[in-house]
C-alpha cells in the first residue's frame, strides 16, 4: 500500500466515525485553520501542546490578532476553560482511522480530554496500516514506563439512550485531524 | 444496586411471563437484534473471522493455565513502574481493599468507569456503606445508578429504559424540564452535570480489558470518553481487574482488540483505547504522580481455570454478544437473563461468582439453539457449558430430579425404553382418536402447555416397518446406515419412509441397524453426561461403521450431537475413542446428502411452484453448519423457496425446553409462524422432526394457512424419478 492509499484509507475511515479530516501542507496552514475553527465555533481558548517553537510563536501571534487566548501549561489551572486542543500525533493507524498519542504528560491528557475541539496534527510519515505496525512501538514506550498510550478514533461517543449514537457525550465533541504533509516545513 | 434473581422456576417463570408482556422492551430489542446483526456483519468485512475466532481462543486458552505466573511478571512489572498490585481472593476482600485505599489517601468522592467486575463484587453498595459517594459516569451506568439498578446488558447497561424513562428521571435529578425526543440534549444534562463530578472525585475506579503481563500495562476499551477522565482527574486510580484478563503480551490484546468492539458493537474500533502503565504524572497529588493500586479479582477464577470443562469460560472477553444473539434475551430483557452477568455466559458464570442458589432456575432457560456459540469470538461452546452448569448445580446442591433419575434409567437400556413408547402410543389413543395429532391435553399438564397440538406416537413404529420397507437395491453404489433417532422411529416414519425411494433410485442401499437407541441429546440437555456417553456407545456398536458409507439422519438434532458431541463425550476413550470418532465422520443430513453426495438434478422432479418458506434449525445451521444445501434442494425440487425473517432464529422446541419454559416457546413459535404466513408461503419446510413437532402442532392450534412438512417429505413429492423404472416407487 502506498502513501497516498494509506491517506485514502485513514481519511475514509477516520470520517466513517465522524473525524474531520484536512491535508496541510505545513503549520502554518495547520495554526490558520485551527485559529479559524475555534472562532467559528464561538470558541475563546487554544490550548497548544507538543508543537514545533515557530508554530507556537504563530499560534499565539494569531490568536491575539483574533482576540482568543492561548493557554499556557500546567492546564489543571484551566480545567474548565479548554475549548480547543492543538497537539501533534504520534502515529495514524489507517485501517481503523485511530490516532495514536503517547499522553504521558498530564497537559497533553488533560487537554485532549476535557476541550470542546481536539485538533490533532499527524505527519504523513507516522501513518501506519494496523495497529500490529505500531506494535512495536507501543512496546518500547510499555517498557519504559510510567506511560499513558491513548488510542483515539472519532469523537466522544455514546449509545447509551435507546441506541441512539450521541456524539460527545464526555470526551471533545469534534475531532479534527490535520494530515500534515512537510514535517519540518 | 438490587438484583433479585429468582430461586425457583415457579417464580421464575411468573417472571418471565411479567417480562414477555413489556411491549417497549420486546421492540427494542428486537430492533437491537437485527441492527446488530447487520452492523456486525458489516464490521467483519474483510476479515477472516473463523481464523481471528481460532487465534483468540488459542492464545486465551494457553494463558489460562499460566494465571498466576502472569500475575506474578504483570506485578513485578507494574510496582517498578510505581503501581501496587494486589491480589483478592474473594468480592468481599476486593471491596475492602478499595475502600481501605480509600480511607487511607483521605478519599471521601469517588468516580467510576464501567467495569463488570465492579458490578460482580457490588462494590458500589460496599463503598457507599463505608460513606464514600461513588458515581457511575458511564452514561448507561449512571443512568441505571440513579435508579437504583444493575445493568440489562453489558456492554449497553441502560438498554431496557425508554427515552421517557430518562428524561423523567434527569427531570428529578436536575429539577429541570427534559425533553424526551431530544436525546442530544439529555446528553449534554450528562455531560455538564458529570463534569462537576469528574472535578471533584479524589479517586477513579475503573477496571480493564486486558492486563498485559509482558509490561505492567491495563488496556481500556471505550467510547464515551469517560475512562480517561476517571484514570486522569483524581490523584488516586484504582483498577479491579479478572485474573482472566491477564494476557501475556501486548500482541494478544491488540488480536482481541480486533474482534471485540466489532463483535460487541459493530464497531471497527472503539473511540478510545487506553494503556496504562505505572503510576503516570498527576499534579493534583502531592508526589506528582498518580496513586495508582491495581487489585487482580480471584472468586473462583483461579480454581475454574483448573477445570477440564468449565476453564473455557474464562475465555470470554466481555463483548456481550451472546445476549445480542439469544432469542430468549430477545424476549425478556437482561434483568431476567442473568444474575449480573448478562446472556449465555451469564448462565454459567452465575454459579461460579454469585452461588448456586442465583443459577438454580436461570440456568435452565436455554435452548441449546447454538446462536450464541457461533458468535462468541473467544470460540466458547457456550450451549455445551450451560448444560454442564446444570449438572454443576445439581451437583453442588445434592440435588436429582426424579425425571434426571428415570430418564437416565429408561434411555440406558433401550428395550425398555421402546417398550415405553409402545405403551404411551396406547395409552393416548383415547386422546388423539384416529387423528394424528393431540389438540387437548390432559389435565395434568399445566395449560401453558396447550399452545401447540402434539403428534401422536405411533402404533408401528419406523423398526417394524423396516422389513417391509427396506428396499431392495442390486449392486449398490453406495451403502448408507439410516440413522432414526427417537422422533423419526416413533412419532413421524413416514419422514424416512418419504426418503427411501429416491436413495434406492441412486443405488443407495440403507440398512437400519435394530440396536439403535436415542441418540442421547436428551441426555445431555438434562445434564446425564453419563447417560449420554452410555447411549452414544450403544449406538456406535450398533453401526458397522467399516462397513457403511454414511450414517444418514432426517434430525438435525441427532445429527448436531452425533457429530460434534459424541467425540467430545467419547473422542478419547482408549478403547472406543477411534471408533467413535470415525462414526462422527460420516454422519451427514438429508439435504447434503441428496446435494452433494447424490446430486440429484432437477430432471428427476416435477416442479409445483409452490411458494415454501424454510426454518434453518439451529442444529442444521449452526450445529452441523448446513445453510445452502437445503436451500439449493427446495428449488432443485421445483419448490419457489421464498424467504422469510429470521429463518435461523430457534422455533422455540428445544426439545424439554418447550415443557419447562412454554411460555418462552410458545412465543417463539408464534413469532415464527407470522413470518412465515406474512411471507406469503403455503408450505413451511424443514429438516428437523423436533422442529416439525413445534411448528406443525402450532401451525394446527394456531389455523394457519400453510402446512408444515419435512423436507424429505417436501422432496419427496415432487419426485417423478430418476429412471422408468423408479416411477414404481411412487
Amino acid at each position: 500500500m502506498n502513501d497516498q492509499d494509506l491517506v485514502e484509507l485513514m481519511s475514509g475511515k477516520a470520517q466513517a466515525v465522524q473525524t474531520v479530516v484536512r491535508l496541510c501542507a505545513h503549520w502554518d496552514e495547520v495554526v490558520t485553520y485551527t485559529l479559524d475553527l475555534t472562532a467559528s465555533q464561538g470558541g475563546s481558548s487554544v490550548a497548544p501542546w507538543g508543537l514545533p517553537d515557530q508554530a507556537r510563536d504563530r499560534l499565539i501571534q494569531g490568536a491575539a490578532h483574533k482576540g482568543l487566548r492561548v493557554l499556557d501549561p500546567p492546564f489543571r489551572r484551566h480545567l474548565e476553560q479548554i475549548h480547543t486542543a492543538l497537539t501533534p500525533v504520534d502515529w495514524g493507524v489507517a485501517e481503523t482511522g485511530t490516532l495514536v498519542l503517547d499522553s504521558t504528560s498530564e497537559d497533553l491528557r488533560l487537554a485532549t480530554m476535557l476541550s470542546e475541539t481536539h485538533v490533532a496534527v499527524l505527519p504523513k510519515e507516522r501513518l501506519r496500516r494496523s495497529s500490529f505496525d505500531v506494535a512495536e512501538a507501543m512496546k518500547a514506550w510499555h517498557m519504559d514506563p510510567p506511560r499513558y498510550v491513548a488510542f483515539i478514533s472519532g469523537a466522544s461517543r455514546t449509545a447509551d439512550i435507546e441506541r441512539v449514537l450521541t456524539i460527545g457525550v464526555h470526551g471533545p465533541q469534534h475531532l479534527h485531524l490535520l494530515i500534515l504533509k512537510e514535517a519540518d516545513a | 444496586m438490587t438484583t433479585h434473581t429468582p430461586h425457583d422456576i415457579k417464580t421464575y417463570r411468573q417472571r418471565l411471563r411479567h417480562a414477555l408482556d413489556n411491549a417497549f422492551l420486546r421492540q427494542t430489542l428486537d430492533t437491537f437484534a437485527a441492527a446488530y446483526r447487520e452492523s456486525r456483519a458489516k464490521a467483519f468485512e474483510g476479515i477472516d473471522l473463523e481464523s481471528l475466532i481460532d487465534d483468540i481462543a488459542r492464545r486465551k486458552a494457553s494463558a489460562l493455565p499460566r494465571l498466576e505466573e502472569l500475575f506474578a511478571q504483570f506485578k513485578a512489572r507494574a510496582e517498578a513502574a510505581g503501581a501496587v498490585v494486589h491480589s483478592a481472593k474473594t468480592a468481599q476482600e476486593a471491596n475492602e481493599l478499595i475502600a481501605a485505599i480509600a480511607r487511607e489517601n483521605g478519599v471521601r468522592k469517588i468516580i467510576k468507569s464501567k467495569s463488570m467486575t465492579a458490578e460482580e463484587t457490588f462494590l458500589n453498595a460496599h463503598l457507599e456503606r463505608h460513606g464514600f459517594h461513588v458515581t457511575e459516569t458511564d452514561l448507561g451506568e449512571w443512568i441505571i445508578q440513579l435508579r437504583r439498578e444493575g445493568p440489562s446488558h453489558m456492554v449497553l447497561p441502560a438498554i431496557h429504559l425508554s427515552r421517557h424513562q430518562v428524561a423523567e428521571l434527569f427531570e428529578k435529578v436536575t429539577g429541570e424540564k427534559q425533553n424526551p425526543d431530544d436525546i442530544e440534549q439529555m446528553v449534554k444534562v450528562a455531560r455538564r452535570t458529570l463534569r462537576r463530578a469528574y472535578l471533584e472525585a479524589d479517586m477513579g475506579i475503573s477496571g480493564a480489558n486486558f492486563a498485559v503481563a509482558e509490561s505492567g500495562t491495563l488496556g481500556l476499551v471505550t467510547n464515551e470518553g469517560n475512562g480517561r477522565l476517571v484514570t486522569t482527574l483524581p490523584r488516586v486510580h484504582v483498577a479491579l481487574v479478572g485474573y482472566d484478563k491477564l494476557v501475556p503480551d501486548l500482541e494478544t490484546a491488540l488480536t482481541i482488540l480486533k474482534a471485540l468492539p466489532r463483535n460487541a458493537t459493530g464497531q471497527i474500533i472503539s473511540t478510545y483505547v487506553t494503556w496504562i502503565t505505572g503510576a503516570v504524572p498527576c499534579d493534583a497529588s502531592l508526589s506528582g504522580r498518580k496513586i495508582l493500586h491495581i487489585i487482580f479479582l480471584d472468586n473462583g477464577r483461579l480454581q475454574l481455570a483448573k477445570d477440564p470443562v468449565f476453564s473455557q469460560a474464562l475465555q470470554c472477553v466481555r463483548c456481550g454478544a451472546c445476549a445480542n444473539v439469544c432469542p430468549i434475551y430477545r424476549l425478556v430483557g437482561g434483568h431476567n437473563y442473568g444474575h449480573v452477568y448478562i446472556g449465555a455466559i451469564g448462565l454459567i458464570l452465575t454459579a461460579f461468582y454469585h452461588g448456586t442458589e442465583n443459577a438454580r432456575a436461570l440456568v435452565m432457560n436455554c435452548l441449546n439453539c447454538q446462536s450464541c456459540k457461533a458468535v462468541c469470538p473467544a470460540g466458547i461452546d457456550l450451549p455445551y457449558l450451560i448444560k454442564n452448569a446444570v449438572r454443576h448445580v445439581l451437583d453442588q446442591e445434592g440435588r436429582r430430579p426424579i425425571k434426571n433419575v428415570v430418564l437416565a434409567k429408561v434411555l440406558k437400556d433401550r428395550k425398555l425404553f421402546h417398550f415405553l413408547l409402545r405403551r404411551a402410543s396406547l395409552v393416548q389413543k383415547p386422546l388423539a382418536g384416529k387423528a394424528p395429532l393431540i389438540r387437548h391435553l390432559p389435565l395434568f399438564f399445566d395449560k401453558a402447555h396447550g399452545f401447540r397440538s402434539l403428534p401422536v406416537i405411533q402404533a408401528v413404529p419406523l423398526r417394524d416397518r423396516w422389513e417391509r420397507l427396506q428396499p431392495q437395491v442390486s449392486d449398490p453404489a453406495m451403502r448408507v446406515t439410516l440413522f432414526g433417532g427417537c422422533l423419526t422411529d416413533f412419532v413421524y416414519p413416514e419422514q424416512a419412509e418419504a426418503a427411501l425411494p429416491i436413495l434406492a433410485d441412486h443405488g443407495v442401499a440403507v440398512d437400519y441397524p435394530m440396536a439403535q437407541t436415542c441418540c442421547g441429546l436428551p441426555a445431555l440437555m438434562a445434564a446425564e453426561k453419563e447417560t449420554a456417553r452410555d447411549v452414544a456407545l450403544q449406538n456406535v456398536r450398533a453401526v458397522d461403521v467399516d462397513q457403511t458409507d454414511w450414517i444418514l439422519t432426517l434430525c438435525a438434532s441427532c445429527g448436531s450431537h452425533m457429530k460434534e458431541n459424541y467425540p467430545k463425550l467419547l473422542g478419547d476413550d482408549p478403547v472406543w475413542g477411534q471408533r467413535v470418532r470415525a462414526f462422527a465422520e460420516k454422519v451427514i443430513d438429508f439435504s447434503s446428502f441428496l446435494k452433494d453426495v447424490l446430486k440429484v438434478s432437477s430432471d428427476a422432479f416435477m416442479p409445483s411452484h409452490e411458494k415454501t418458506a424454510y426454518h434453518a434449525p439451529c442444529h442444521l445451521c449452526r450445529g452441523l453448519k448446513v445453510v445452502e444445501a437445503p436451500r439449493d434442494l427446495l428449488k432443485t425440487a421445483g419448490l419457489d423457496y421464498v424467504p422469510s425473517r429470521d429463518e435461523d432464529v430457534c422455533c422455540g422446541f428445544g426439545g424439554s425446553y418447550s415443557l419447562e419454559f412454554p411460555e418462552i416457546s410458545a412465543e417463539l413459535l408464534k413469532r415464527k409462524l407470522d413470518a412465515v404466513e406474512s411471507a406469503g408461503a403455503r408450505m413451511l419446510v424443514t429438516d428437523c422432526p423436533g422442529c416439525v413437532l413445534q411448528l406443525r402442532g402450532g401451525a394446527d392450534k394456531q389455523a394457519r394457512s400453510f402446512r408444515v412438512c419435512h423436507i424429505a417429505e417436501a422432496v419427496a413429492r415432487a419426485y417423478r424419478g430418476k429412471t422408468d423404472e423408479a416411477l414404481k416407487f411412487l
